[in-house]
């Protein structure tokens, strides 16, 4: 039982620090989108941004 | 040397945070600024929930009960979880499935009236200055840990450059940034957790155990039957798609993302509350036993980590508030334009745009303002818990399942259940036992059969 208990708190650590690097991902993605489309259309004023995200 | 560093690594973080809200580029539109142009993936949707409702009550305040209580509130906790599944299975496609539609107040009004929709915006604008206060508050109480400042200098540092990067990219920067607070915080507490039960935690296996289960015990004996319920009814209703959460369910790219962010989000809270829980059970072999709750994670940070690493957390504390609070000073902004301002008026989308902006601010300086009158972090947290659910659930939620919700029923329950979650709370807080959340939204709910009832019989039907 002592050793579930403490599996269960390293694996839910585990998890989150998976989800955070998983989020980390996600906005690398996003904000090296934005820079692809800032260089390809410098001047696209007025359209719409979304695909930036 | 100690402070050198400690400055060093907040002013890199200060850095790379501004980067990241540079790379999240100003707001052009008011659908950018309140929508984020509705693009926005599962990730940065699940990420930005995660960021917003983990704030200092779910990371500083959690580790101090389970310090003291164990896992009691684990159990408590898990009623959050299951509000959020809910959310995301019944409300958030519904939702996201209205057509242009930026805030709660809007959903508000388009299933009721324009009426309906000024009211809601109301109680949206004032709930979220309260809760921006309450996360002013706490990023001056870490800033003022680490640098020493005066606490009102800290407050308007945090709400400073919280309102900065939130006034001009609007959704998209917060959303933005807020998936890099989340990444900070998501890593590095549990790395936290890791370090303490390798290197810190005599006994092993055994030794945590036993702690949780003493703590635990202690915590199921000295809370009483009526506080589990209580807290229990906070933890299930009281954050029930608050105004930043809608827009990020408003604002996600497709239905199913925005059911599956919230869904992932509720998952993802249950492994947070066993992280912080769990930080807290391992402190109280470190930590000396009378500390005060609110203050376990500090002492323990501190006693664990190297300089640099003590610093390093205390950033990700500020990163914690931080995330919180940009979305309520969007939400409360947005609400205002899109609520308060547009039903009375036709604006150019620039004008839009700029209302927004300056409601940003405006908000912000009352957050600031307020932040001194906020008693404490979960005081003023359970405060607007117990305003908020019933004074928009009811309405809110009768009103996306039915075909034809009747505006009276939805004004009276709105008002009703503001005047007696504020009555219970501030006028009479002694009367009953029962925490002022129940009789609240007992009354809203009768006041919005009353309303349907009235109307029914004025309209004949």
């Amino acid at each position: 039982m002592e050793v579930i208990t403490f599996a269960i708190v390293v694996i839910a650590a585990l998890f989150a620090i998976g989800s955070g690097v998983w989020v980390a991902t996600a906005l690398v993605r996003a904000i090296s989108r934005n820079r692809t489309t800032q260089t390809t259309l410098p001047q696209a004023s007025d359209k719409s941004n979304h695909a930036d995200i | 040397m100690d402070t050198f560093l400690s400055v060093g690594i907040v002013a890199a973080y200060v850095a790379v945070l501004t980067f990241v809200a540079l790379r999240a580029r100003a707001a052009r539109r008011f659908s950018d600024f309140s929508l984020a142009g509705r693009a926005l993936p599962l990730a940065l949707v699940f990420g930005s929930l995660a960021a917003t409702y983990v704030g200092p009550g779910f990371s500083i305040a959690f580790v101090g009960k389970g310090f003291k209580s164990g896992f009691l509130f684990l159990a408590i906790g898990l009623a959050y979880a299951v509000q959020n599944i809910l959310v995301g299975l019944l409300l958030a496609p519904r939702l996201r499935a209205l057509k242009n539609c930026h805030t709660l107040g809007d959903a508000i009004g388009q299933k009721y009236d324009r009426k309906c929709q000024v009211v809601a915006g109301l109680i949206s604008v004032g709930l979220c200055a309260g809760f921006a206060a309450v996360m002013a508050r706490a990023g001056g109480v870490v800033l003022n840990d680490i640098f020493g400042l005066p606490s009102w200098s800290s407050v308007i540092v945090v709400v400073g450059v919280t309102a900065l990067y939130t006034t001009f990219g609007g959704l998209r920067a917060s959303v933005i940034t807020d998936a890099f607070q989340f990444t900070t915080f998501a890593i590095l507490l549990p790395l936290t957790l890791l370090w303490v039960l390798i290197f810190h935690l005599d006994g092993g296996a055994a030794a945590f155990a036993r702690q949780a289960e003493t703590a635990t015990s202690v915590g199921f004996d000295s809370t009483s039957l009526i506080e589990i319920v209580g807290l229990v009814t906070a933890f299930l209703l009281g954050e029930t798609l608050i105004p930043p959460y809608a827009n990020r369910a408003l604002a996600s790219r497709t239905t199913s993302i925005s059911r599956n962010g919230f869904m992932l989000a509720g998952f993802f809270s249950v492994i947070w509350f066993i992280v912080m829980i769990a930080i807290g059970v391992a402190a109280r072999s470190i930590v000396p036993g009378g500390t005060d709750e609110d203050r376990v994670l500090l002492n323990l940070i501190k006693a664990v980590m190297p300089a640099g690493g003590y610093a390093l957390l205390l950033v990700v504390l500020v990163s914690v508030v931080m995330s919180s609070l940009d979305s309520l000073l969007n939400a409360g902004a947005v609400a205002f334009t899109q609520d308060i301002v547009k039903p009375f008026t036709k604006l150019p989308d620039e004008t839009a745009l700029n209302i927004g902006r300056c409601a940003t601010i405006v908000i912000a300086v009352i957050a600031a303002a307020g932040a001194v009158a906020v008693p404490s972090i979960i005081t003023g947290l359970l405060i607007c818990y117990t305003i908020w659910a019933p004074a928009i659930l009811p309405a809110l939620i009768i009103g996306l399942w039915s075909k034809r919700p009747r505006p009276l029923a939805a004004i009276l329950s709105m008002g009703v259940g503001t005047l007696v979650a504020i009555m219970f709370q501030f006028v009479f807080p002694s009367v009953i036992d029962v925490p002022a959340i129940i009789p609240a939204l007992g009354a809203a709910l009768m006041a919005y059969l009353l309303g349907h009832w009235l109307e029914g019989i004025k309209s004949g039907a």
